[in-house]
Parts: structure tokens; C-alpha cells; sequence
């Protein structure tokens, strides 16, 4: 009968010695690091007068001198982390001195090799430092890195530091096809790694705008997200019309948010756009662009399916005079359902901003305003109260 | 007065504070101050000056002196020209008791001369201690501007403080910091300082309400805000400026750039 | 007589079968555990080597609608609000939903915040839930919501939330936790790693008894000074780091914390939102997504971001601690009944032949057979005192894999995280771990009994729970 509990008893020895070893482990581990922690804190003591000194002296002529003595490994350390950690809050010619620095004491020598090592944790370390340090000479090394890793939050690691440290345009594109070879619609995060870069990327935006790769399209259009410069509008003129929904609707917003000249036609047909995306931009912008023909599409955005096209329209029929502002309420009076809703919502809201209005002529246009308001809903007696939620209600998220 | 002892002390401790406080409390329309130092003064240097002092006529005056050997005295209600007057005739009538005496002194009048800011006075002070030969020292408009702007550096982050405490130490500005949105506040209404450089992602407050909250301060004048931060959102930055926010850097952020911003935000 | 050598055999027969149970039982907390190393070191590269600076002020990040039901939570609300205000994250709004608090909870928000009632506040209706009695808002703070509606539980908080919610990410979050100011943008980065796929990302939770806070920033690491907090952080940490870091590398994982989790909008509304009327709407949901994302063949994720933390405050007496519990076992329990059909089914992949079977025979039915192994060997040995052996291989068996589990786990948190700054730390850490396994361990397996027998009583309460302000703790820390 023994011979069944004998398998529960090696078990039981496994786990005694997984147990001991696993104890020995945690405080060899802790130990070690508290004394790490320990003695980085000494050297940083004790070369707080050279960081000092390197801060007073940064935008001097001078070559910044190169730290005193003969450094232990980890004290190498600590003044790299402490420079790197400057370069990384800096831009301009200061942190190009900075970065000389760290290539005059050998940091960027001692990464260099690390990034051969056997051990992918130090490779993977050193390409971070290496990053920061804007060392251009490891770019190639780092892009065979990034050219064997498969997608995982490495990837995004490997594609900063080649970002920062790149010199050349060609090898930031490269990056790129890297990064992106694995189908994964990351144009956010790419846009937000490319911008790290010192090099001019307003250019290389613009040549990423007419590449034929859907891919550095998009994201030369999120990249630029809020400052479309005049140049590019040619290049967005074509993208407006792209097939793929995700460039149309980013092409579109980067376009819209140049403030510029709309022909009727262009608004109708952007306003029908089967994107939500593209609705909801055109209709926020004609708040602003006092379009003749705007009131009445605006009218009918508001019955639209989706909510951002919806209070997109309603808060540019609130900006576009007593004229939009009157549809607003004639909606809210005798509409139905969501855009009833919608059109109540914001006339509240202009009624109760309205009365923080220094300036005379927003005193001015509030007024007449309030006077529609007073007109539709009465002072008193008429005071828009809100429906029972409309059935059905709005499955968009 | 049971307060007098601590209240001398107080006085002592924060003499340039004390005099900014009691100028604005005295609310005279000019306001006469003049600072006498000396290197080898007697202990009785201030009873004597209250002598000399109280034998003018229709002279009215406080005199206070703090643990440096500066001496001050504050004459409401004179113009320049008084105040140099009676700078003239105290040096005289010191130097025939105390033959030994070489006091230097610095006097100016306010308004005419600006604003009596604590740094402002400080500086005044300084310059009578500092001062080469026994002439009478008119402290003048010019020197006024550069007095020293007191900025308070506010930064989750240790190394950008480290770094833009050492920058503008060497610009000639008086710099404080602290580390999270609360304390912030609490030494901007304690330091009233000339400007506040600031991060707006901070521990204990939202950027924005913080922003409101110093402009809506109950100090005389608040201080000028310049935000320096990652935060890039245009929305945030509209907002920023919207709340009468002087002016906003993003980091990473230039050196030299930022040196520029903030002198022209003192021009 | 033979009657008697009858019923010892069976016994015997039914005791080995418990011992083996335990050792397949825990050679599948190994098997686990073995992802979580495999994974612990790239979690702590991707978390020591991106920097967030970039990030959390660009408008490339998606912007997150932040839902924090409170319920009876007037002491701890605004402290809490203010914290969820000055997160390192470029773009969000904080939704307060107060759910029919009895005390002020909603009267303290609007003091401290100058709030004013919305005249028309615009509620999507894209989930239903209870009609709500108000929103209030103040333009000084703009990220910032607060909705009133009566009692509907935690759920039904959320879908409100979500009704109201402007953006496409949401992200839960109970009251009486406190974020850390980088928690949502490591999140998003995780998110935004793979935003197509993901569907819902949970954050490690950890008990901040005992720490230090001021200003919503934990200012100082140590470990609780009670003892029921102290066992729950051992708990956590088994459960988050050695647990659920395996668990989502094999895209198994069941549950995502309640106290804070991220999620898409669009799906969370697809599957129809919380389900009301029972606790343990956070693993539902976690289910309902799988289920949704996998019956309509879509490549998906639900990852789990160890690095984003959130601190909560651990119940620090029996009674709020077995009531908790109490309560698990019961959601627990309905989640499982709910979802048989998706166990041993090959559609349901990884989901239905290796997470649901899991938790519903490891994990549900765990305290049964444990208890009657030990009862059956423990008649054993009374027929036959000779083979005492066998009940003792069986305790150690329970305690030793158990302790070698919480051992991996601290393992774990020392490779990727080393928040215990102190030697004293490891050594409290190591003796609760084993002290554990003397009381508190079957106290958990009674709760949890006593939470089926409360399902199948239908007794539906949420039972107690207080709450202690930050501060108060903060200040007396060492009050044990």
C-alpha cells in the first residue's frame, strides 16, 4: 500500500529542496541589491561636486571635463545614469555636449561591448543606454538587433534607442519597416518612437505622407497630429480621397485642422463619409468655418448614428451665431429622441457659459442668444425638461 | 508689552520683510528708507541714531537693525531729496560723537524708486554693506530692475530642480523649489515669489486648478507662471494660456532657450 | 470485521486519490508559475527601459474615461478623486458614479469640487441600467464627473458610467484604492503595443496597509502590521505575480481586478456590460469577453500590466475580511454555474480546455475535495493508527507545495520589482508564508464553503465594509 504514497513523499522532498534553495536565492538576491543600492548612493556622493560642476559649466566654450580618478564599473554607472538621465530632459546644442561628453569618458565604448555579449538581457540593456546616449555608431548594431527580434515590447525598446541615436533618415525608415513588418496597426505608438528623433522630422514626414506604404502614411498622419504645415496640403489633398477608412479619417482631421477653404460640394460629400471618423471632424470644423450651406447638414448631422457627430454638430450650431443657435433650440423644441437630447444638452451649456462673458460683443451675441432662448422655452412656464431616455438608444462607443 | 521681545526677534530675523509689511501698512503716500552700515559699529549704534533722530523736529521715524549690523530707517513721507537730507545730516552728527565711525549708507524714497519688495531692500542693504567709498549711496531705478527675482522651481522630478536651481543661480535670480502641487502653493503665499516655473503634472493638485489657484491668490501681486512640462496636449495648452499662464515649454526643453523666455517674461 | 477493513480501504483509496489531487492540483500551480518566470524577465525590461516621458503628455496616447463607483464612501472620496486627478496621463476624464450612498459621499464631492448640477447632461444609452438622478460638473475641472443615481450595486455603477463616458478606453477602479501616477500610461503602452487585439488589460494590486501616504503618493514601502493585511499581501502576490503573469502569457486569464482594470469600450458594450444582481462582475465580464471575442473568431488579448499598480486598502478585521471572502466564493461559484458549458470545450481554446476546467475543479471545488481527503485518511488512520504516516505526508504535501508557490512568487517580485527595501521585510514575508498555512489557510476554505452555502441560500447581501481614510493610516502606520 506504501508504494502509492512514495510518489507523494519524493514530492514532498522536491519541494523541501526547491523550498531551501529557492530561500537561499531570494536573500543572495536582496542582499546584493541592497548593497548595490548602498554603494550607488556613495558614488553619488561623492561625484555630487562633478555633476555640480557639469551643470554650472554646460554652456561654456570649454570641453566639459571628463570625471576625475579611476572609476570602478559601477561608478561608471552612476555617472552615466546621471548624464543620461540630463540628456533626456534636454534638446539643442546643450545636450550635444552632454553627449560628447559621454563618448570622450568611454560610456559609449562600454555599451558598445555590452552589446555583444552573450546574454540577452545585457544586450538589451546596453541598446537602451546606447539610446540615450545618442550614440549614432551603434545604430547599425542595433537595427541587426531589432531586424531578429520578434514582436514583443522589445521591439518598441530597440526602435526608441535606434530613433534617438540615428543620424542618417535612411536608418529611421528602416526602423520603421522593422517596427511595423509584423501587421500590427501600432501607428500611434511608431509616430510617438520616430518623433524622439533630432533629426528635422518635418521633412520626413512630408516623405513618409507620399510613400506608398499605407503603413508610414498613417503614421506621418498621426505624427503630425495638431501642426499641419502648409506644405503638406497638397500631399492631403490626395489622402482625403484614399480608400483605406483609417488614413481617410486621419488625412482628413490633419487636413481640416489647417483651417482650410472648403468648396460646398467637398463638405457634402465628406459629411455622407461612411467613417464616423470623417463625420465627426467635418462637423466640428464647420463650426468654425461659417459655411453657408453648413446650417442644414449640420441640421441633419444631428440625427446622426453616432455620438461624436452628433455633439459635433450641435456644439458648431451653438458657435455658428443666433442662426445655428435657433435650430439648436427649434430641435430641442420639436425634435425627438437622440437629437433632442443632444441639442439640449448644449444649449444648456451656452446658457450657462454665457454668463462668464466679459468682452462686449460676446456680451452682445449671448444676449440675443438668451433672447431665442427665453423666446422658445418662456422664462418660466417652458423650462426644457428632459424625456425619458429615448428606447433604443445609441450602440456606437 | 509682553510681545516686544519676540516681536524684536521676528524683526531681526526678517528685517527686509518686516519693512516691506510696515510701508504697506503705513500707506503714506512717499516713504523714505535709508540703510547705515558700518563696519566696526559700537553696540549703542542704534541709540544713537534714535537720539540724533528724535532731536529733529516734526520728524517722524522708525529705526530697526538686524543681527548683520544693518541698520535701518524708515522716514514716511519724505521725498528723495528729504531723505538725502537727513542721510547727510545723521552721517555728520554720528561722525562728531564717534569720530571713529565709518558708516556707509545706502537711501533711496519710494515710489520714486520703485517698489519696496523685500528683495528690493535687501539689495539696498547690500550695497551699503558693500559699498567702497563714504559717499552717500542714492539707490536708483536701474538698480531696482535688477534686484534680484525671486523664482520657485516646482518639479516632481529631483534633477531637473538640481539643474534649474544651479541655472539660475548663476543668472542672478533667487531660486526656491518644491516638489508636489501642495507645498507649492503653500510657499508661494508664504515667499511671495516673483515667478513660479512649473510642471503640471505634480502630486497633490490637477494642473489647471493649480494654475487657478495661484492666479486667484491672496497675495498682492501673483507671480508670473511659466509652465515647463511633458505634458504636449494642444487642449492643455490653450487651457494653460486661457488661465493667463505667461508662458509654456515642453520638455525636453533647451537651456538656452528657456533662459531667454524667462528674462523676457521679466521685461 | 470485514465490513470494517472494507470501509478503511475505501478510505485509504479515497485519501490517495485527495493526496494525488493536491499534486496535480499543484503541479498545475507550477506549471503556471514556470510561465510567469519565463515572462518575469521581460516584464521587468519593458518596464525598466521605456521611459514614459514621451508618452504622457502626447496626444498619440487614446484618451481613458476613468469609472469609480463609490458606494458609502464619504471619508475616503476626495482624497481619492484628487489622486485620480494628477495621474501622469496626457488625456482623461474621472467618472464618480455614486450609487445611492447612504452617507454624504455625493454632498462631499459637490462641497469640495463647487460642483453644479447639469441641466441636460447627455447619457448615451448604450447599456441599460437604472435612470440616473443627476450628473454635476464644474468647468474648473474639467476631467472630472460626478453621477448620482440610486442603489443598483457596483454593476450597474459602471454601465452608468460607461452611458456617460466620452472616450474608447474605460478603465474600472474602486473607491478605496489608490493609483500609482504612472499606472494608466504603463497600461496604455501595453495597450497600445497591440491595440487591436487587446481587449482588456488588468493592473497588479497591492496592499498598502502599512505604507506611508501622502499626497496619493505612496512615500514609503512597508509591509502590514496586522496580521490579516499581512496574509492578504502574501495572498496578492502569489495570486498576481506568480498566477495571473502565467495565466495571461497563454491568454487564459479569467479575471482582471475590479479595483483596476482597462478595457475597450466597444466590446465591453458588444458583450452587453456588467452584469448586475451578483459580485463578481469583474471575472464575468473577463468571461462574457472571452466567450464573445472567441464565438465570433477574433484574434484578441487580455494581458495583464504587473508594472501598473494600484494600492488598496486590505480589510484588517475577521469580520469585513470573511465577509469579503465569503462573497468571492459566491460570485465565484455563480460565474462557474453560469459558464459550465464553455469547460472542456475545443471551441473555447485555451479558455474552455484549460481555464474554465481549471477554476471550476482546482479552484471551486478545491475546499471539497481537500476536506474530504483529510476526513477520509483521517478515518483511516483512527481504524488503523499504524499508518499515521500517511495523514502527515498529506498535510506536508498541502504545506510545502503551498509554501514553495508563495516562495516562486517572491521570487518573482525580486527579480522584476524589489519593492521590499528591507531584509526584515523577506524574513516577515517568509514566516507569514508559512504561517499562512496554519489557520488562515482552511479559514479560507471555510469562507469559501460558507459562500456556496450563501448562493444556495440565494442570500445576495454585499455585506460589511468600512472605510479608513488614507490619512488617518498614514499617520499611524505603525499602529499595530
Amino acid at each position: 500500500m506504501f508504494s502509492h504514497v512514495t510518489v507523494a513523499i519524493y514530492f514532498v522532498y522536491v519541494c523541501l529542496g526547491l523550498i531551501g534553495l529557492g530561500i537561499a536565492l531570494l536573500f543572495y538576491m536582496k542582499i546584493k541589491h541592497l548593497k548595490m543600492l548602498k554603494m550607488k548612493e556613495h558614488y553619488r556622493l561623492k561625484h555630487q561636486d562633478y555633476f555640480k560642476f557639469i551643470q554650472s559649466h554646460l554652456h561654456e566654450n570649454s570641453e566639459l571635463p571628463v570625471p576625475p580618478g579611476k572609476l570602478a564599473p559601477l561608478e561608471r554607472r552612476v555617472i552615466q545614469d546621471k548624464l543620461a538621465e540630463l540628456i533626456e530632459q534636454f534638446k539643442g546644442e546643450l545636450r550635444n555636449r552632454l553627449v560628447e561628453l559621454c563618448e570622450r569618458a568611454g560610456f559609449v565604448k562600454d555599451e558598445m561591448d555590452q552589446l555583444e555579449s552573450l546574454f540577452f538581457g545585457r544586450r538589451v540593456e546596453a541598446a537602451y543606454r546606447l539610446g540615450n546616449m545618442r550614440a549614432h555608431e551603434a545604430v547599425p548594431r542595433l537595427l541587426q538587433m531589432l531586424r531578429k527580434q520578434k514582436y514583443s515590447p522589445l521591439t518598441i525598446i530597440l526602435g526608441r534607442a535606434i530613433a534617438k541615436a540615428a543620424k542618417q533618415e535612411d536608418q529611421l525608415k528602416e526602423m520603421l519597416t522593422l517596427m511595423l513588418r509584423h501587421g500590427k496597426p501600432i501607428h500611434n505608438l511608431a509616430a510617438d518612437v520616430l518623433l524622439e528623433t533630432d533629426l528635422d522630422s518635418s521633412k520626413l514626414l512630408l516623405q513618409f505622407l507620399e510613400d506608398g506604404n499605407p503603413d508610414f502614411v498613417k503614421v506621418a498622419l498621426v505624427a503630425m497630429w495638431g501642426q499641419a504645415v502648409p506644405e503638406v496640403i497638397p500631399a492631403l489633398d490626395k489622402l482625403v480621397g484614399a480608400e483605406e477608412k483609417d488614413v481617410r479619417a486621419e488625412a482628413v482631421k490633419l487636413y481640416l485642422s489647417s483651417n482650410p477653404v472648403l468648396k460646398d460640394e467637398t463638405i457634402k460629400q465628406l459629411m455622407s463619409d461612411n467613417n464616423w471618423e470623417v463625420r465627426a471632424a467635418i462637423a466640428k470644423s464647420l463650426g468654425s468655418l461659417h459655411a453657408a450651406g453648413s446650417i442644414p447638414l449640420l441640421r441633419n448631422a444631428m440625427r446622426d448614428e453616432n455620438w461624436w457627430v452628433r455633439n459635433n454638430s450641435a456644439e458648431s450650431l451653438a458657435k455658428l451665431g443666433e442662426t445655428g443657435f435657433e435650430i439648436l433650440c427649434e430641435t430641442a423644441l420639436r425634435g425627438s429622441g437622440v437629437e433632442r437630447e443632444t441639442a439640449l444638452f448644449h444649449i444648456e451649456k451656452v446658457m450657462s457659459e454665457g454668463a462668464d462673458h466679459h468682452a462686449v460683443d460676446q456680451m452682445v451675441s449671448f444676449n440675443k442668444k438668451r433672447l431665442l432662448y427665453d423666446r422658445y422655452f418662456g422664462v418660466t412656464e417652458r423650462k426644457p425638461v428632459r424625456k425619458v431616455a429615448a428606447v433604443g438608444g445609441d450602440y456606437s462607443a | 508689552m509682553p510681545n516686544t521681545a519676540t516681536l524684536q526677534t521676528g524683526i531681526q530675523e526678517n528685517l527686509y520683510q518686516h519693512i516691506e509689511d510696515w510701508v504697506k501698512a503705513a500707506k503714506q503716500k512717499v516713504c523714505g528708507v535709508l540703510f547705515l552700515y558700518s563696519a566696526n559699529g559700537p553696540a549703542h549704534l542704534e541709540a544713537q541714531v534714535r537720539g540724533i533722530l528724535e532731536s529733529q523736529p516734526d520728524l517722524s521715524f522708525e529705526v530697526w537693525s538686524n543681527e548683520e549690523g544693518i541698520l535701518a530707517v524708515i522716514m514716511p513721507g519724505l521725498t528723495l531729496d528729504a531723505v538725502h537730507f537727513e542721510g547727510l545730516l545723521l552721517k555728520q552728527r554720528l561722525q562728531e560723537t564717534l569720530p571713529d565711525l565709518d558708516p556707509r549708507i545706502t537711501l533711496a524714497s519710494f515710489p520714486e524708486q520703485g517698489e519696496p519688495t523685500e528683495s528690493v531692500l535687501k539689495q539696498m542693504a547690500e550695497s551699503a554693506k558693500r559699498s567702497v567709498t563714504g559717499d552717500i549711496h542714492i539707490f536708483s531705478k536701474e538698480e531696482v530692475k535688477a534686484a534680484r527675482s525671486r523664482i520657485l522651481i516646482v518639479d516632481n522630478d529631483a534633477t531637473i530642480r538640481e539643474f534649474l536651481q544651479i541655472r539660475l543661480q548663476m543668472q542672478g535670480y533667487e531660486t526656491y523649489e518644491a516638489e508636489d502641487g501642495l507645498s507649492a502653493l503653500e510657499m508661494i503665499e508664504k515667499l511671495k515669489p516673483d515667478m513660479v516655473l512649473t510642471e503640471l503634472n505634480l502630486y497633490g493638485i490637477d494642473g489647471l486648478p493649480y494654475i487657478n489657484h495661484i492666479q486667484n491668490m491672496n497675495v498682492s501681486k501673483s507671480p508670473k507662471i511659466v509652465v515647463l512640462t511633458e505634458q504636449k496636449v494642444e487642449q492643455t495648452i490653450s487651457q494653460c494660456f486661457q488661465s493667463g499662464v505667461e508662458d509654456y515649454i515642453t520638455k525636453p526643453f533647451s537651456p538656452v532657450e528657456l533662459d531667454a523666455r524667462i528674462r523676457r517674461c521679466f521685461n | 470485521m470485514e465490513g470494517i477493513i472494507l470501509l478503511r480501504d475505501i478510505l485509504l483509496i479515497y485519501g490517495l486519490f485527495a493526496i494525488y489531487y493536491v499534486m496535480t492540483v499543484n503541479a498545475l500551480y507550477f506549471a503556471v508559475l514556470a510561465f510567469s518566470f519565463k515572462n518575469i524577465m521581460n516584464i521587468f525590461r519593458r518596464s525598466a527601459y521605456s521611459k514614459y516621458n514621451t508618452l504622457s503628455g502626447s496626444e498619440l496616447v487614446p484618451a481613458v474615461s476613468l469609472l469609480v463607483p463609490a458606494y458609502n464612501e464619504e471619508v475616503t472620496v476626495i482624497e481619492n478623486v484628487k489622486c485620480l486627478l494628477t495621474l501622469n496621463y496626457p488625456n482623461y476624464e474621472v467618472i464618480v458614479i455614486n450609487d445611492g450612498s447612504k452617507d454624504d459621499t455625493l454632498g462631499v464631492l459637490v462641497k469640495e469640487f463647487e460642483l453644479e448640477k447639469m441641466a441636460n447632461p447627455e447619457m448615451r444609452n448604450s447599456i441599460d441600467c437604472q435612470a440616473i438622478t443627476g450628473v454635476y460638473h464644474n468647468p474648473k475641472y474639467p476631467h472630472l464627473f460626478v453621477i448620482d443615481k440610486p442603489n443598483g450595486g457596483k454593476a450597474d455603477s459602471l454601465n452608468a458610467g460607461i452611458n456617460l463616458s466620452h472616450y474608447p478606453l474605460i478603465s474600472s477602479i474602486d473607491a478605496d484604492s489608490l493609483l500609482e501616477k504612472d499606472a494608466l500610461i504603463r497600461m496604455a503602452r501595453q495597450y497600445m503595443e497591440n491595440p487591436e487585439e487587446t481587449v482588456a488589460i488588468g493592473g497588479d494590486v497591492r496592499i498598502a496597509n502599512g505604507c506611508l501616504i501622502e499626497n496619493g503618493q505612496v512615500k514609503d514601502f512597508s509591509l502590514p502590521n496586522k496580521m490579516w493585511p499581512m496574509f492578504q499581501a502574501i495572498e496578492y502576490l502569489k495570486a498576481f505575480l506568480g498566477g495571473r503573469i502565467g495565466w495571461s502569457s497563454i491568454n487564459g486569464l479569467i479575471i482582471v481586478s475590479g479595483a483596476f482594470g482597462l478595457f475597450r469600450k466597444d466590446y465591453v458594450i458588444a458583450v452587453g456590460g456588467y452584469r448586475g444582481g451578483y459580485p463578481g462582475e469583474d471575472m464575468n465580464i473577463i468571461i462574457k469577453l472571452h466567450r464573445y471575442m472567441l464565438e465570433n473568431k477574433l484574434r484578441y488579448r487580455i494581458a495583464f500590466c504587473p508594472e501598473a499598480v494600484c494600492w488598496t486598502q486590505a480589510p484588517d478585521t475577521y469580520h469585513i475580511l470573511s465577509n469579503q471572502r465569503k462573497r468571492w466564493g459566491r460570485g465565484n461559484l455563480k460565474n462557474m454555474i453560469e459558464n459550465y458549458d464553455m469547460a472542456f470545450n475545443p471551441k473555447y481554446k485555451v479558455m474552455g480546455l484549460l481555464t474554465m476546467p481549471y477554476n471550476i475543479i482546482f479552484e471551486a471545488l478545491n475546499p471539497y475535495f481537500k476536506l474530504t481527503g483529510l476526513l477520509a485518511l483521517a478515518g483511516y488512520v483512527a481504524l488503523d493508527m499504524t499508518q499515521w504516516k500517511i495523514l502527515v505526508v498529506f498535510g506536508l504535501i498541502n504545506f510545502l507545495s503551498g509554501y514553495l508557490f508563495s516562495i516562486g512568487a517572491l521570487l518573482l517580485e525580486e527579480l522584476a520589482f524589489k519593492r521590499f527595501t528591507k531584509i526584515s521585510d523577506l524574513f516577515k514575508m517568509l514566516f507569514y508564508g508559512a504561517f499562512k498555512f496554519f489557520g488562515y489557510s482552511q479559514l479560507g476554505t471555510l469562507w469559501r464553503i460558507q459562500g456556496h452555502i450563501q448562493y444556495l441560500q440565494n442570500n445576495n447581501s454585499w455585506g460589511a465594509m468600512t472605510r479608513q481614510s488614507w490619512k488617518e493610516k498614514s499617520e499611524t502606520p505603525s499602529s499595530a
